[in-house]
C-alpha cells in the first residue's frame, strides 16, 4: 500500500488563473525547478472548488457533491491537494470533515456514481483484511512552505533581501477560521505570513486590528459591493497610516477585493500581492513575470522602492 | 458610507423595533426547526450576550446586528429575517466567541438556504452556478487575460481545453441530481 507522499496537485481555483495569472506565475517558479523543486503536478479535471460563498450558502448538498468530485481526483492520484486560495481551502477542508461522516459519504458517493467515481479517502495501510483510509489531505501554500520546507529554507532561497521594503501582512478569514478547520495557526495571533516576509528580508509592519476581514467573504461583495468596499478601505486606511509599502496576503479574493475597493481612491493606492509573488522577488525573478499590469493598483512605486531591479 | 447605512437601516429595525408591538399572525412557529434543518444549530440556545455583535466587522459598519437576527429567529420572524440583505461575511469571528457555542455564521448559512427555498435567490447566486455549469468555473473567462497568460508563458487556463467538456458534462450530472438547477433556475443551462 503506498503511504500518501509527499507529492501534491495544484489547485489554482477560479480567481488566480483568471485575474491574477502572475500569481500562478510565481507559485509554480517557487515551487518549481528554480525553486524548492516540489513533487507536483496539474490536474486537467479540477473545477471551481465550489466557493464556499454560493454553494455552501445555498445547498450544501450540491456543494458537498463538487467538492468531493475534486478531491476524488486527487484521492486516485494519491496526491495531497495544494491550494493557495483561502476559499478553496475551506471549502475542499470543510468537505473532507462531512465525508468523514459514512451516512453523509454513502449519500455523496450514490450520486457519485453516476459519473463513475467514488470517494473513499486514500488508503493507508491495512489491518489485517481491513484497509485503513485516512481523508484526502488538502494543504495551503502558506503552511505547506512554512511546515514542510521551514523558514531556514525560505531564508536559504532569499537571493535579494527585500531590505528595505514594509509590508503590511492580511491573513484573511478562512485562512484563520474556523478553527475546527483551519488549525495550523492561533486564530488570533497568526505568524506564518509574517514569517515568511521576515525570511523574504522584509518587515511586518503591525498595525491596527490586522486580522479584520477584507470584507468581501461570503458573498458581500457581489451582493453589496459598497458595504465590502467601505471595509476594506478602513483597513487600507489604517495600513497606509502604519507606513506600508505593500499589502501581502495568501488569498486571492482577498487581494482581489483590495485591489478593487482601492480603485475609487483620488490618491495611489497600495498595491496588493499573493505572498508567492513577494517571495519570488526576494528568490530573484524578473518582476515582468510577476503579471502586476494585471492589478488594479500599480506596484510601480513598490518596485522603485526594490533596490537593483 | 452615509448611503450604505441609508439602505441597511430599513427593513429589521424600522419595521420590528419600531413597531414594537408584533402581530401573532406575523410569526412563523417552526421557525428554529427549520433552521436545524438546514444546519443551523438551535436558535433558542441563544442567551442574548451579543459577543457576535461585538466582533462582527458588519455589525460594526451598519445597523445589522448579529443579536438581533438571532432573536428575530427565536421569535419565529421568518419574513422579516427573509427580508434583510446577505451581509454576512462568514469570517466566523461569531462562532470564536459564541459562549453557546451556537456558530451565528452557520445559522445565517441556513438562513440563506430557507431563502433560496422561498424564491428570494439574489443575481450574484445565479450568476455563479451559471458561471459554473457553463465553464466548470465560477469567474467567467477574461480573453484579455488569456492573452496576459501567453505572454507571461503560462499554459491557457485547463478549463478552456475541448476535453473539459466531460468535466462540464459531470458538473451539469451533480447540479441536476441534487436539483440545484431547478432549485437556483438555471434549467436551460444544463443539458442532462
Amino acid at each position: 500500500m503506498i503511504n500518501p507522499s509527499n507529492s501534491y496537485l495544484y489547485f489554482f481555483g477560479c480567481v488566480i488563473p483568471n485575474r491574477y495569472p502572475g500569481i500562478e506565475y510565481a507559485v509554480r517558479w517557487v515551487t518549481g525547478k528554480d525553486g524548492f523543486n516540489l513533487d507536483v503536478k496539474d490536474s486537467q479535471e479540477f473545477s471551481c472548488c465550489p466557493v464556499p460563498g454560493i454553494f455552501y450558502s445555498t445547498d450544501k448538498d450540491t456543494w458537498l457533491l463538487l467538492a468531493s468530485r475534486n478531491l476524488v481526483l486527487a484521492q486516485d492520484e494519491r496526491r495531497q491537494i495544494l491550494t493557495v486560495c483561502n476559499g478553496c481551502l475551506a471549502s475542499l477542508l470543510k468537505a473532507t470533515e462531512y465525508l468523514q461522516e459514512p451516512k453523509s459519504m454513502g449519500k455523496v458517493n450514490r450520486v457519485l456514481a453516476q459519473i463513475g467515481k467514488k470517494y473513499t479517502g486514500v488508503p493507508v495501510r491495512t489491518e489485517g483484511k481491513r484497509r485503513v483510509f485516512e481523508p484526502v489531505k488538502v494543504r495551503h501554500y502558506v503552511e505547506l512552505m512554512v511546515k514542510d520546507f521551514g523558514l531556514d529554507a525560505i531564508k536559504e532561497k532569499t537571493m535579494h533581501p527585500l531590505k528595505n521594503i514594509r509590508v503590511a501582512v492580511h491573513y484573511g478569514c478562512h485562512y484563520l477560521r474556523p478553527t475546527e478547520h483551519a488549525t495550523f495557526e492561533d486564530p488570533n495571533d497568526p505568524v506564518m505570513i509574517d514569517n515568511i516576509v521576515k525570511a523574504c528580508g522584509a518587515t511586518s509592519v503591525d498595525y491596527e486590528d490586522r486580522l479584520d476581514c477584507c470584507g468581501a467573504g461570503g458573498g458581500v461583495r457581489s451582493h453589496v459591493v459598497d458595504l465590502a468596499n467601505a471595509l476594506t478601505l478602513d483597513k487600507c486606511a489604517k495600513i497606509s497610516t502604519a507606513g506600508a509599502d505593500c499589502i501581502v496576503t495568501g488569498c486571492p479574493f482577498c487581494l482581489l477585493q483590495f485591489d478593487n475597493a482601492q480603485k475609487s481612491l483620488s490618491k495611489d493606492g497600495i498595491p496588493v500581492m499573493h505572498v508567492a509573488q513577494l517571495q519570488a522577488l526576494a528568490m530573484g525573478i524578473d518582476p515582468i513575470s510577476l503579471g502586476f499590469d494585471t492589478h488594479h493598483v500599480s506596484a510601480h512605486s513598490f518596485l522603485r522602492k526594490l533596490k537593483g531591479y | 458610507m452615509k448611503e450604505v447605512e441609508k439602505v441597511f437601516i430599513g427593513g429589521l429595525k424600522e419595521e420590528l423595533m419600531e413597531d414594537k408591538v408584533i402581530d401573532e399572525s406575523q410569526l412563523a412557529p417552526g421557525f428554529a426547526e427549520e433552521i436545524k434543518k438546514y444546519g443551523g444549530k438551535d436558535v433558542m440556545t441563544c442567551l442574548q450576550c451579543g459577543n457576535c455583535t461585538g466582533v462582527c466587522p458588519i455589525s460594526l459598519k451598519i445597523d445589522y446586528k448579529t443579536r438581533n437576527i438571532i432573536k428575530c429567529c427565536q421569535f419565529g420572524l421568518k419574513k422579516y429575517i427573509l427580508s434583510t440583505r446577505w451581509v454576512c461575511a462568514t469570517c466566523y469571528r461569531c462562532y470564536e466567541h459564541c459562549p453557546a457555542d451556537l456558530n451565528p455564521a452557520e445559522i445565517m448559512i441556513a438562513l440563506r438556504h430557507i431563502a433560496v427555498r422561498e424564491g428570494i435567490i439574489p443575481p450574484f447566486v445565479k450568476t455563479a452556478a451559471t458561471n459554473l455549469v457553463k465553464y466548470g468555473q465560477s469567474v467567467r473567462p477574461d480573453e484579455e487575460i488569456d492573452k496576459i497568460r501567453r505572454e507571461l508563458g503560462l499554459k491557457p487556463v485547463h478549463t478552456h481545453d475541448p476535453s473539459f467538456k466531460s468535466v462540464i458534462r459531470e458538473i451539469q450530472v451533480l447540479v441536476h441530481a441534487s436539483k440545484y438547477d431547478k432549485l437556483i433556475g438555471i434549467q436551460e443551462e444544463v443539458k442532462v
